[in-house]
């Protein structure tokens, strides 16, 4: 079963007397342990199509299933535990809280939940994640004393932080030079492989593009391909 | 959990902000307090000062009424009174016996009434505490004429400028005796006292037995025991249960609140007034809180007045408060749209924020009261003087403050479930939205 599935998912914007087609009639799914990147020009409607899988915004018509279920009819409290226990977000401008630091920023989300690990089991697994993305020396830290390409990363540990199956990265390296662009697609990659979480990631960027698993490239909220370069992670860890 | 520590710190954040709100509550606070403060030591030391210029928180006098319908205002027999005091167990400190009446005074050609007041000076020693003198001495009161009457006066200075009297001077007075009968005296002016001049006058101040005389009462004899007791605040109580023992040993007028001139007080002293048929002695017994039931009736208003002023200021600083949260909302917009996306619910978000409303509430109570014991410690170590216009207020001549810590706890809870409220619209507001806006925002 497909981890993600849009079927023909519309989302309109009303825009003055007219309206906007912002995804017009959409349908694709999206496999386990997959490394996705959703690609096309500006106002393609790439955001729109990451925001409808984070459920933190609803289509017009058509149905977005999470891991088989519809989410259609969930209530608003009933969504957010869901986004909770299952979807990890990375953010184009990284979205850190700027009054904790880098291990309270990565711990944020075991805290909104109900069942929270022991403390101390808590404290090690952030501290793992902090080691992972290569963040040690600045665990004390505020977002504001770190650069761009260190706070992605602990957006990036932040999203990994409750085991989501999902992650979800709008733009993720919009706001870094390409070299630490890359390196952040580079650690995304390396998660995908070692954790086999899925990533689905937008870009305009073709370089980045490549090193997707598969590509979904739109153009005025219509899909223009929908591309498997490879199968997705085989591991048994990717689970079914 | 992490909701308090964001709370505070993101008080943290914009401090300027944070103090100017702060403060503002703390400001309110102290103004309450104080007043809170003022008028919870007012009635007291209002009282304890007519305590002593009246000698006594009980007062009992008593009425003869001969068959001819004649009244004597005079207590012949104490016995009923000193009876029902022993058994009625009210604690004592001290008991008064006083007689007083009022007379026109006389110095070359000019003349003013007085209410004048015989009190025994060698045991009342409080007296010379609460009345100041500006001129003269209490020695002179002890001093004997060449009749071997003490004919000593105390009279206060508005009296005495009106008279043009200095010290030494005799000044006439033409009085009525118990019996209505007109009688003269001559008085001995031994000092001047300040007269404040709030709550009516000061009376003048003379010797008890020499009032006496004037009065024609028989020696030993007087006109009103005063009782003091070691708690002001027990007054009430304490009028209960001698009066009940009282009308077990005598005919006692039914209890009557507050005097009918509130310009002068000692009035209901003497006041006789009930159309019952009855011969023989009748007693009436009286509080200090019956005589200045005026007091307290400014203190519901001081503390009446207080409430307001808290509720004014707060409305005010809960526009300010509002606001300022609609402004932090706009400012941390993305921030909500983040932490929903990370899967805080809608209430948690309203709790950070309330969280942080709450504590800047308490922090700014914390201030405004630490502010008003600061102003209060200070202000009740500036010695306004004896003489001030307001030592009928001041205890000995220095403010005092007296709080209730239920008052504070009402301010408190008052101000914290307001600021709390203040902020709800705007929190709320910004929990409902929904994150995708929030996020694009
Ligand atoms: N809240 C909104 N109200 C009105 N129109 C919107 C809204 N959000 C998006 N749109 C419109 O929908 C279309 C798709 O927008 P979307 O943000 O998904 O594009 P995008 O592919 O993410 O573009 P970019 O690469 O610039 O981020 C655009 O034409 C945009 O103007
Ligand atoms: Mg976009």
């Amino acid at each position: 079963m497909s981890i993600v599935a849009l079927e023909s998912v519309h989302k309109v914007y009303p825009l003055g007397r007219t309206e906007v087609k912002a995804v017009n009639g959409v349908t694709f799914s999206i496999e386990r342990g997959d490394f996705i990147s959703i690609a096309g020009p500006s106002g393609s409607g790439k955001s729109t199509i990451l925001n409808l899988i984070g459920c933190i915004d609803t289509p017009t018509s058509g149905r977005v299933l999470i891991d088989g279920n519809e989410t259609g009819g969930l209530t608003d409290r009933e969504i957010t535990a869901l986004r909770h226990r299952f979807i990890g977000f990375i953010f184009q401008s990284f979205n850190l809280v700027p009054v904790l630091n880098v291990f309270e920023n990565i711990e944020f989300p075991l805290l909104l939940g109900k069942e929270t690990a022991n403390r101390k089991d808590r404290a090690e697994y952030v501290d793992f994640l902090i080691e992972a993305v290569g963040l040690t020396q600045w665990r004390d830290h505020r977002p504001n004393e770190l650069s761009g390409g260190q706070r992605q990363r602990v957006a990036i540990a932040r999203a990994l932080v409750t085991k989501p199956q999902v992650v979800l990265a709008d733009e993720p390296t919009a706001n870094l030079d390409s070299k630490t662009g890359n390196a952040i697609i580079e650690l995304m990659k390396r998660i995908n492989r070692d954790l086999s979480t899925t990533f689905i990631f937008s870009t305009h960027d073709p370089s980045i593009v490549d090193i997707a698993d598969h590509v979904i490239r739109l153009h005025d909220g219509v899909i223009t391909e929908d591309r498997r370069t490879r199968d997705a992670v085989p591991s048994g860890a990717a689970g079914k | 959990m992490k909701l308090v520590l964001i709370a505070l710190r993101n008080l943290n954040r914009q401090k300027r902000r944070t103090y100017l709100l702060g403060g503002a509550i703390a400001f309110g606070i102290l103004i309450v307090t104080l007043i809170n403060g003022f008028a919870g030591s007012f009635v007291i030391n209002v009282s304890e000062n007519f305590s002593q210029l009246l000698a006594g928180h009980l007062f009992v006098s008593a009425v003869e009424r001969s068959d001819d319908g004649r009244e004597r205002r005079i207590v012949g027999d104490e016995q009923p009174i000193l009876g029902a005091l022993e058994a009625s167990g009210v604690p004592i400190v001290t008991v008064t016996r006083r007689s007083d009446f009022s007379g026109a005074l006389f110095f070359q050609g000019t003349s003013v009434r007085q209410n004048i007041v015989g009190a025994d000076w060698t045991r009342e020693r409080f007296l010379r505490d609460r009345l100041v003198l500006v001129d003269g001495s209490f020695e002179n009161m002890l001093r004997t004429g060449a009749d071997g009457r003490r004919n000593g006066i105390i009279l206060t200075r508005d009296i005495a400028r009106r008279l043009n009297v200095e010290i030494d001077d005799r000044v006439v007075v033409r009085m009525q005796t118990v019996d209505r009968q007109q009688n003269v005296g001559e008085f001995v002016v031994a000092a001047i006292s300040f007269d404040p001049g709030l709550f009516g006058q000061l009376s003048a101040y003379a010797d008890l037995d020499y009032v006496n005389e004037l009065l024609l009462v028989p020696a030993g004899s007087y006109q009103t025991i005063g009782v003091f007791i070691p708690d002001i605040q027990a007054i009430d109580e304490s009028a209960e249960t001698l009066y009940a023992a009282l009308t077990e040993r005598a005919n006692v007028f039914p209890r009557t609140r507050g005097s009918d001139d509130p310009e002068n007080p000692v009035a209901a002293l003497f006041d006789s007034g009930d159309d019952e048929e009855w011969t023989g002695t009748r007693y009436r017994l009286l509080t200090l809180n019956d005589i200045l039931s005026e007091v307290q009736q400014i203190v519901l208003l001081l503390n009446g007045a207080a409430l307001v002023i808290l509720l004014v200021l707060f409305l005010i600083i809960m526009v300010g408060i509002t606001n300022t949260f609609r402004m932090i909302m706009f400012e941390r917009v993305k921030e909500i749209g983040t932490m929903r996306a990370l899967g805080m619910q809608r209430r948690r978000v309203l709790l950070s924020f309330l969280l942080e409303a709450g504590f800047l509430a308490i922090g700014g109570i914390v201030v405004g009261l630490a502010l008003a014991g600061v102003v209060m410690f200070f202000v009740s170590r500036i010695f306004m003087g004896l003489d001030s216009p307001i030592f009928i207020l001041l205890k000995n001549g220095y403010f005092t403050f007296r709080l209730l810590p239920v008052q504070v706890a009402m301010n408190s809870v008052i101000v914290t479930i307001l600021t709390v409220l203040a902020a709800y619209v705007p929190s709320r507001k910004a929990a409902q939205m929904r994150p995708v806006d929030a996020l694009r925002a």
